[in-house]
């Protein structure tokens, strides 16, 4: 037996070479994963609205899974889900709307802010600014979101408060 | 410095008493396993000693015979040594039973269902607090605060726990051991206090970057107290008394307050957050992050991220003056 792995080691040199390096470059592509949720915990966030197209902090704000999810998370707190959910449809689906008539970051933000104005909320003046960023970032990347991805995140949140009339998590 | 071992040792003996440790029970649960955790220091204890002590009466005598040929490793003969392996074995056997059957009895009787289990506790973890809801008596509706449970001292409660995010432990080391919170599962945990006091509680699973602000307090107090606690936690807010507790509330229950808290009795009625209604009379905020003082409430609403970064309380813009009322109005909710 061992005499048999011997001649199989002899037979390909680079084996262990080889294998080395397969480890490398996988724990290479997981750290560099990391960094698609890096963010500084603390006080500095953002204080104000997106100041048009070109505003640098969107770029962040789009591109970050903790941002996203966070946001799918407010999305759900504040009860969007009553209007926006799986059953919507027309206008309020967000993710076919958003396809037929893409949004640029900042006129989304303001839409989310000040677009709700007609049915009695003014959400600009009640959610906080970062976190309608996050909201904004979560609902950019629904367009993007597969509805078999979408549904995992509902399920992942089954039990986070969904609006005012939430009576307690699942059990 | 030779005083420095014996300093080292006191403070680590003085976390052993306080509010916090499971070597100084207070309740049935804790101190049944207080016992059980004795039990096993006195089995393997003895047992480690007696090892111990063979190791060194072997070593003894075979010292200065190390350069002798080694023994020829035969089945021993030696029919006094068999019947000594005998009693050895026979002495872990019952060492092991023993340890196993205590073990048994006190599982059986954390699980077994208590007489007296009327009292029912709904509290459901989310990331980094507690929220906490009683059935009033009175009206029979849930009555909801957060991070802060009181017990009636020699009465069973069973705590119903529930998960709203992510898994956490709830755990309060003097009265009971862990339980973890599951989302999506209904465990539960009995509580049998039998001395009053302040203890506290702290999430036991980690949950997230501020796990360790995941604390809450506990109070056991006599069933008179406990049921006056209960009927003043069930009414509404008290009304602001103030022009600037009147400020406060509007700020706090008509901007961005609201959208997480609640204040019964106004028009708050966020549940995203932890319930607001009697805030001022709590021990502490945050989650057993800072004692309840009115400048800790200022500036827990002005800076919660720099108090407890990644926090889910956001950085709300308010005005150094709306600040302040909001901070005189939620003290002044007793």
């Amino acid at each position: 037996m061992i005499a048999e792995r011997k001649r199989h080691r002899t037979t390909i040199p680079f084996d262990g070479r080889a294998r080395a390096a397969s480890v490398a470059a996988i724990l290479l592509v997981t750290v560099a994963a990391c960094t698609k949720e890096s963010r500084t915990i603390g006080p500095e966030q953002p204080q104000t609205p997106p100041n048009g197209p070109a505003d640098p902090r969107t770029r962040y704000f789009e591109g970050n899974a903790y941002q996203v999810s966070q946001g799918g998370r407010y999305f759900t707190w504040y009860g969007c889900g009553s209007c926006h959910g799986d059953n919507a449809a027309g206008t309020l689906d967000l993710a076919v709307d958003l396809r037929q008539r893409p949004l640029r970051f900042d006129q989304l933000y303001s839409a989310i802010a000040r677009g709700h104005v007609h049915i009695g909320i003014d959400y600009g003046s009640k959610i906080p600014t970062e976190q309608l960023w996050q909201i904004s970032a979560y609902v950019a990347s629904l367009p993007r979101l597969k509805p078999e991805r979408r549904h995992r995140e509902d399920l992942d949140e089954a039990g986070e408060p969904r609006g005012v009339t939430w009576s307690g998590p699942v059990r | 410095m030779r005083s420095r071992p014996a300093i080292a040792a006191t403070l680590a003996l003085g976390g052993c008493s306080g509010a916090q440790t499971p070597l100084a029970p207070v309740a049935d649960q804790a101190g049944s396993q207080y016992h059980l955790l004795l039990l096993m220091l006195w089995v393997c204890g003895v047992m480690y000693l007696l090892v111990i002590g063979f190791l060194i009466i072997g070593l003894w005598r075979a010292r200065g015979r190390h350069a002798a040929a080694p023994p020829p490793l035969l089945e021993p003969a030696d029919d006094r040594l068999r019947r000594l392996l005998a009693v050895w074995a026979a002495v872990v056997v019952i060492g092991l039973l023993v340890l196993a059957g205590g073990s048994f009895l006190v599982e059986r009787s954390l699980a077994l269902a208590q007489a007296n289990e009327s009292l029912r506790i709904r509290v459901t973890a989310h990331q980094y607090w507690w929220r906490i809801a009683y059935r009033d008596p009175a009206s029979g509706r849930w009555v909801e605060t957060a991070n802060e449970l009181h017990l009636p001292v020699a009465r069973t409660a069973r705590i119903e726990l529930g998960s709203a995010d992510v898994i956490h432990s709830f755990w309060v080391p003097n009265i009971s051991g862990k339980m973890d919170v599951i989302p999506g599962r209904a465990n539960a945990i009995d509580l049998t206090p039998r001395r009053l006091g302040w203890f506290r509680g702290q999430c036991a699973e980690f949950c997230g970057p501020q796990h360790a602000h995941m604390g809450f307090d506990v109070k056991v107090e006599t069933s008179a107290a406990f049921d006056a606690w209960l009927a003043a936690q069930a009414r509404p807010a008290a009304a602001p008394r103030d022009a600037e507790q009147a400020r406060g509330m509007e700020v706090v229950t008509r901007e961005q307050c609201a959208m997480c808290h609640t204040v019964r009795g106004t028009a708050a009625i966020g549940r995203n957050g932890p319930d607001l209604t009697h805030i001022g009379s709590r021990h502490s905020i945050a989650a057993g992050t800072l004692t309840m003082t009115r400048a800790h409430l200022q500036g827990w609403i002005a800076q919660p991220q720099a108090i407890k970064p990644g926090t889910m309380m956001p950085t709300v813009t308010l005005s150094p003056a709306d600040a302040n009322a909001a901070a005189a109005y939620l003290e002044s909710l007793k």
